[in-house]
């Protein structure tokens, strides 16, 4: 699992944005990541799993497995929603 | 963890500069109304290049006014300076500067619908638009003298 190629990640008034950039890029498509969402997509940007992305998680944050795992899974859901994901 | 954009269009401004800086296309949802029929506001979207070397009566552009509001206003005067009115609007904006333009409308999306700017339907649009444009305004004339006769009327008889 891994981001599809062409992506631009900036910080804009504070807030992370991404916001996919093929022969348009759009703006409606623009999501804003916190910091952990800026944290799984980076992690994302190299070929990595749910499993691998809750471990990297837990070794950086002060969360539970459980509430990790939800939080990965949630994201991953959302960005194959937006198909976000090669 | 994630978020459908918070960030306003305004902030994304330097962005969508830097996008087109680099020859490339920008595509959002407009907003406001002045653009109707064409544009309605937050359902359709409008896809926008770089400025070509010169701006063409009945362009689209973007541009920014002094009071730093952008705006997606039809060219219907070229001098040295620039006369822009909405689909939706009467009254022309004069004096706009060529250094106030930022982009220029190539195609838009209209209930899901991409629509070039180049297509036949809306060069014939564009012109019909323009040239009707007293009639409205006549006819919006005409629906305030008979609602305000309407209301003096009943202001007489006290209802």
């Amino acid at each position: 699992m891994k981001l599809k190629e062409g992506f631009i990640l900036r910080t804009v008034a504070g807030e992370t944005v991404v916001l996919p950039s093929g022969n348009v890029t759009n703006f409606d498509m623009m999501i804003t990541l916190n910091d952990t969402g800026r944290f799984l997509w980076e992690k994302l940007e190299s070929e990595t799993d749910e499993a691998a992305l809750v471990k990297a998680l837990l070794a950086e944050y002060d969360v539970s497995e459980e509430r990790a795992a939800a939080s990965v899974q949630a994201f991953v859901a959302r960005l194959k929603e937006l198909e976000f994901l090669a | 963890m994630h978020n459908e954009a918070s960030v306003q269009l305004e902030q994304l401004m330097p962005l969508i500069r830097e996008q087109l800086a680099n020859g490339q296309p920008v595509q959002f949802t407009t907003r406001g109304i002045s653009m109707y029929p064409l544009l309605r506001n937050g359902k359709d979207q409008v896809i926008l290049g770089p400025l070509p070397e010169k701006l063409k009566k009945y362009d689209l552009p973007l541009y920014q006014r002094d009071n730093g509001h952008y705006i997606l206003h039809r060219i219907v005067k070229v001098g040295e300076t620039f006369s822009c009115v909405g689909d939706h609007q009467y009254d022309y904006e004069t004096g706009i500067r060529p250094d106030q333009m930022i982009a220029i409308a190539t195609g838009f999306y209209r209930r899901g619908r991409y629509c070039s700017v180049n297509s036949f339907g809306y060069w014939l649009y564009v012109r019909f638009w323009h040239y009707t444009r007293f009639l409205r305004r006549f006819g919006n004339r005409l629906r305030g003298h008979w609602r305000g006769g309407i209301l003096r009327i009943k202001k007489i008889f006290g209802k």
